[in-house]
């Protein structure tokens, strides 16, 4: 039997505490917060906290570490929030902070477990992101995956100096798209 | 010098307790409620607690009462999930009072909102959600200078199918006022 956990190239595990190290080297890096919605350093108690907070896998809150299959490293993250059992929907949020893991398909890979797992394991119907216009390398993953651009939400976001756009994208059931 | 809570036909003011019993048999009244984002009833003790225990009104919570400018009270509306960074706010409005519909109350109550918004609490964007079978509303928000920016597929469920969200934006600089009628003075 196939593992819902694993990808061809990922898998994912519930988040730890000896993620944080890495984790917060990650979050307090410019590169890889660029395009999320963090603002503000991170410090270790508000990253443990998260991790805390974030380590009981649910329906209300499916939190998950992306571990590289090939060694076993950690990653990055992902998860789907802000879930409706009434609309079965959820928000999903995903970051690869190993940037030597960038542009290798991992991402790609880990939305695909997670969106098949929202589907098949949580009985989602709909599942929504959002992506800073520029982020072009992030959008064009998801719409690899199925996602569509159902909205463009004008100079919602506000950061170096200038407002961006924020592009809505969603995906429903039977829309995901295998590799 | 013009009241910012002071339009047309409608007066924003503070919630208070003693408007419990109307929004107690609103919040429970489905033709409103279809519109909105409420699904379960809602009882009198939880309302009054709400009422009693809601913040005053902020930049984080700007929540009002809407009245006509006889003092009756008919409807609520505010801007909520306020990001200073962003200055960025939703809007949420109703009209409780079902006689007062089709009556402009929502669209004058929109623009004193919005003005609210943009005017005094230094907004840059506000944007706001409707269902795909409002399109009554969705006419009074493209009045004012809302744009339909997209449209969130199957994102709500009830009533036994899965609806349409529009998702609507207004930035800074774009709200239309109303026209004046013609050869009035100035």
């Amino acid at each position: 039997m196939e593992s819902p956990f694993e990808g061809r190239l990922i898998r994912l595990r519930a988040r730890e505490p000896e993620d944080e190290p890495l984790s917060y080297q990650w979050f307090n890096d410019p590169e890889v917060t660029e395009f999320l919605t963090l603002r503000y350093p991170l410090s270790h108690k508000s990253q443990r906290e998260f991790i805390d907070s974030h380590s009981l896998p649910s329906y209300a809150n499916a939190s998950f570490a992306i571990l590289r299959k090939a060694d076993g490293a950690y990653i990055g993250g992902c998860d789907l929030g802000d879930n409706r059992p009434e609309n079965r929907q959820a928000s999903l949020g995903i970051a690869i902070g190993d940037k030597a893991s960038w542009d290798g398909g991992y991402g790609t890979d880990a939305m695909r477990v997670l969106c098949r797992f929202g589907f098949e394991h949580m009985n989602l119907h709909r599942i929504e992101l959002e992506v800073y216009a520029g982020n072009e390398r992030a959008r064009h993953v998801y719409e690899k995956v199925g996602f569509q651009v159902e909205a463009r939400r004008r100079q919602a976001h506000f950061k170096y100096g200038k407002y961006m756009d924020v592009y809505l994208m969603g995906l429903l059931e039977g829309e995901l798209l295998s590799d | 010098m013009k009241s910012p809570f002071e339009g047309q036909l409608v007066r924003l003011r503070a919630r208070e307790v003693d408007d419990l019993d109307r929004y107690h048999r609103w919040l429970n009244d489905p033709e409103v409620t279809q519109h909105v984002m409420m699904r379960y009833p809602i009882s009198v003790a939880f309302e009054r607690n709400y009422l009693e225990s809601v913040a005053p009104t902020s930049f984080e919570l700007a929540l009002f009462s809407m009245d006509t400018l006889a003092g009756e009270h008919i409807g609520w509306c505010g801007l909520h999930g306020s990001s200073p960074e962003d200055r960025s706010a939703s809007l949420g409005i109703a009209i409780g009072e079902k006689s007062y519909w089709n009556g402009g109350y929502g669209t004058d109550a929109m623009r004193v909102l919005c003005r609210f918004g943009f005017e005094h609490m230094n907004l840059h964007r506000i944007e706001l959600n409707v269902f795909d079978d409002n399109p009554r509303a969705q006419r009074v928000y493209e009045k004012i200078g809302f744009k339909v920016e997209g449209c969130r597929r199957e994102a709500d469920y009830r009533y036994g199918r899965h609806r349409d969200i529009v998702v609507m934006g207004l930035l800074r600089g774009e709200l239309v006022e109303e026209s004046r009628p013609s050869g009035a003075a100035s």
